[in-house]
């Protein structure tokens, strides 16, 4: 009998940057099969080329032993690969039954919906989870009513209704309480009893252990090793991750004498995202926030910055309490942000270069009068700082391209002259060059005394870059790496948590 | 050929050369339409049109759907408040600006609270005041005109003050100046167009959008209050309607100008061709003696066509 799916010498680039050099997995029938990797390391670009939301340069897959080349989502939907969605596809207004076939309906002849069918393969469908579901679940209900176990019966009855052979679950269980975790693995021996097979997509390694029958390893864009889970152990599993250690990639920063005053101190800090964080910024230091994307890095350094209000705790800056209820008091206190978002957090569109550079520094210097040709020559300075590449001052920010645009949105931060320099991601979707020096900036603003809290989707950028990292799980500091301490090896076991 | 039609779906250039064929052809259609007095005349109810669209265009610049239709009841507020202040008296036309101004002023604040606080959309939250308001001054009116000019504000309005040009089209050239200060060479200025072109990136740049986007709504009020004043100095006195004869007007002036509708760019140049283009227009729709109904139409399918054109430019650009 052929694998549910094989995929092998799966190539993939993005313009210059390569996503996947070699990605292979292979899930029978019935088998759960984790797929496990550092940030970047390609399997989220895998799953995207099996469901058929991006198409693949190389490479083969097959699905039941018949070659797949989708062409668009509907082609790998009509395979049978279905994309588990976690509390995102419902519709609160519909039923149950209509929301698990929302689109595609059963018809009468004349083209209306069958309700009549509809309900029974809606009933036929919930059969085998009437154990697990309880009592409570009623086809007729507005989903808007059921508790959230209930609506993720749904979700998983919306993805059988298309009656798929293979289900990816991608950080299914992020949001999910030990309860609900456990409800949901319930749901999944079912669905493997039924002989489906299933990708399973988790930075929670103890989970991975309890659930799945296999697990295969991803680093820098290729498949390196496949392990039964019964065989392995957790640390073979990460050493797989991490493969052998690169060590610092840029060179080592200068070291600040220990006893300086610390430039930012927080305390405590609480907030959506956000639960009992701590830390402490010496001038001139480069401290980097590591750990899984959406664990709090980004929402302490928005709260920091008084864009996202932080619920309690304190923040010091050189000693001095802070209140921090809007981006102006962070801007007044020299504090700067900058978003790997550019278009959306960033972006002036339709105005000019000058217009974008200059927005920051009318609110930090309380300027209300405006003479462009004194400003103009500071702002050439800020953006020379990085070698950006542009015609002139008054050309639209449109004109430049992406890496060039980041620079411009950290120049309008330079030419404030900022004590605290907030990193969200700069670098994301940014070409190579503009990134060396973009890392050539940060280094040489921390030599003259610039703290920088720098958060990165990338390991490799954090461990090349910073003298300290806090990596962060589930909202809260799980780890700081310094020293020796600071390899591929500690941030990935750190940032997947206890279990390693 | 390319070129030219780049050059044309310039807003400016646009403007300007609708401004030569509407004076040509009004020539054309009754000699004497382009005399110097009659274009002096002309330039006067621009001027009126002028400010009020000022208001508008800040607005409109500043983003998220801005758009204040009741200019149109503060326009008349305005007359009827600055009426019957000075009653007739010369010396007290400065504190019937003052009131005039004030109290829109302070109603164009209240429209800006309820598009920021409340955020309710700037078309609904005018279209509602636009209701109050008029209600308010029917009540406040009994229904009857009221208030009358101090001839010292008609002949403001309406007489050669110096080198031949009446004083509102003094009052009109020191608010063209007042808007490319205030918007090239302030940060207020600056703000609006950031706020206009992207509001979150805006406020991550520490600026106070809320309260600037209130701001601008309380100086479209004041705009609209100090037209009211104008506007009973050119008739002598005012009915509760006056002003909603501006609302369309005001907003195909910005829109000729060059202003766009999604916010973030154009300029007051743009603006005051865009009124004096549409002056013209009414002029020579007048003179073709169509209907009140007939210059409706036109002057929709002018804001409609506008919006094709500068719309398809702008997805373009992006």
């Amino acid at each position: 009998m052929p694998p549910a799916l094989k995929a092998q010498g799966i190539t993939k680039r993005f313009d210059a940057v390569v996503a996947l050099s070699d990605g292979a997995l292979t899930v029978e029938r019935g088998e759960i099969h984790a797929l496990l990797g550092a940030n970047g390391c390609g399997k989220s670009t895998l799953c995207k080329i099996i469901a058929g939301t991006v198409l693949r340069d190389g490479g083969s897959v097959e699905v039941d032993g018949a070659p797949l080349e989708p062409k668009r989502p509907a082609d790998a939907e009509a395979a049978g690969i279905a994309l588990f969605y976690q509390e995102l596809s419902l519709v609160p207004q519909l039923t149950v039954a209509e929301n698990i076939f929302l689109g595609h309906e059963p018809r009468t002849r004349a083209g209306f919906i069958d309700r009549r069918t509809l309900e029974d393969d809606a009933g036929r469908l919930l059969g085998p989870f009437k154990v697990v579901a309880g009592s409570g679940l009623d086809l007729h209900m507005p989903v808007a009513h059921l508790a959230p176990d209930q609506r993720q019966i749904v979700e998983i009855l919306k993805v059988l209704a298309r009656r798929p052979r293979l289900i990816i679950f991608d950080e299914a269980t992020a949001a999910l309480d030990r309860r609900q975790v456990e409800f949901f693995f319930r749901m999944l021996r079912e669905l493997k009893a039924q002989s489906i097979a299933m990708i399973f997509i988790s930075h929670r390694l103890d989970e991975v252990f309890e659930i799945c029958d296999r697990i295969t390893v991803m680093r820098n864009g290729a498949t390196v090793a496949t392990y039964p889970a019964a065989e392995t152990d957790v640390n073979r599993v990460v050493h797989a991750m991490v493969g052998a250690m690169t060590e610092h990639l840029h060179p080592p920063q200068v070291e600040r004498p220990a006893n300086e005053q610390p430039r930012l101190v927080v305390d405590r800090a609480r907030g959506r995202r956000l639960r009992d964080v701590s830390l402490t910024l010496r001038p001139g230091e480069i401290l980097g926030l590591g750990g899984l994307q959406g664990q709090g890095q980004s929402a302490l350094l928005r709260g920091l910055f008084g864009a996202d209000s932080l619920d309690s705790g304190r923040v010091n800056l050189d000693g001095a309490s802070l209140r921090l209820r809007k981006p102006a008091d962070a801007v007044h206190h020299g504090i700067a942000y900058v978003s790997g978002d550019r278009g959306r957090d960033a972006a002036l569109h339709g105005r000019s270069i000058f217009e974008n550079i200059a927005a920051a520094s009318f609110i930090r210097e309380r300027r209300f009068l405006v003479w462009p040709s004194r400003l103009a020559e500071r702002f050439r300075q800020a953006a020379a700082a990085l070698n950006t590449k542009y015609v002139g001052l008054e050309a639209p920010i449109g004109s430049l391209s992406g890496g060039n645009q980041q620079k411009i949105f950290i120049a309008r931060w330079l030419a404030t002259r900022p004590a605290v320099l907030l990193l969200d991601d700069p670098t994301k979707g940014i070409d190579l060059a503009a990134k060396a020096d973009f890392f050539d900036l940060v280094q040489h603003l921390a030599a003259e005394g610039t703290s920088i809290l720098f958060y990165s989707s990338e390991d490799a950028e954090l461990l090349g870059l910073c003298n300290r990292i806090l990596v962060f799980n589930g909202g809260t500091i799980a780890a700081e790496l310094s020293g020796s301490t600071m390899t591929a090896l500690h941030l990935t076991r750190a940032a997947y948590g206890d279990a390693a | 050929m390319a070129r030219i039609k780049t050059l044309l779906a310039e807003p400016l250039v646009l403007a300007s050369i609708a401004i030569l064929i509407l004076l040509a052809g009004g020539e054309l259609l009754s000699p004497g339409f382009a005399r110097g007095d009659q274009v002096t005349r002309l330039l006067t109810v621009s001027a009126i049109l002028g400010i009020v669209a000022a208001g508008q265009s800040l607005v409109v610049i500043g983003g998220r759907e801005g758009i204040d239709l009741s200019v149109g009841v503060l326009i008349s507020l305005g007359a009827f408040t600055a009426g019957n202040v000075m009653d007739g008296v010369n010396g007290a036309i400065l504190p019937a600006v003052l009131a005039a101004g004030g109290v829109t002023f302070a109603i164009g604040i209240v429209n800006g609270l309820g598009v920021t606080l409340l955020r309710i959309p700037p078309l609904v939250m005018t279209l509602g005041m636009m209701g109050v308001v008029q209600g308010g001054l029917v009540v406040l009116s009994r229904g009857a005109p009221s208030g009358n000019a101090a001839p010292m504000l008609m002949g403001f309005v309406n007489q050669p003050l110096l080198l031949g040009f009446p004083g509102i089209l003094f009052v009109w050239a020191l608010i063209a100046f007042v808007m490319w200060f205030l918007l090239r060479r302030t940060s207020f200025g600056y703000a609006v167009y950031a706020m206009g072109s992207n509001e979150r990136a805006a406020a991550l740049t520490g600026m106070p959008t809320s309260l600037l986007r209130t701001i601008l709504y309380g100086l479209s009020g004041l705009f609209a209050g100090l037209t009211g004043v104008c506007v009973i100095g050119y008739t002598g006195n005012s009915f509760i309607s006056v002003g909603d004869q501006y609302v369309l007007p005001s907003i195909i002036a910005v829109v000729i100008g060059g202003v766009s509708l999604a916010g973030g760019s154009g300029n007051y140049f743009g603006v005051v061709l865009g009124a004096i283009a549409l002056t013209l227009l009414q002029s020579v729709l007048t003179t073709l003696q169509l209907e009140f109904w007939g210059r409706q139409i036109i002057f929709g399918a002018v804001l409609l066509g506008l919006m094709l054109l500068y719309g398809r430019q702008k997805q373009l650009r992006i």
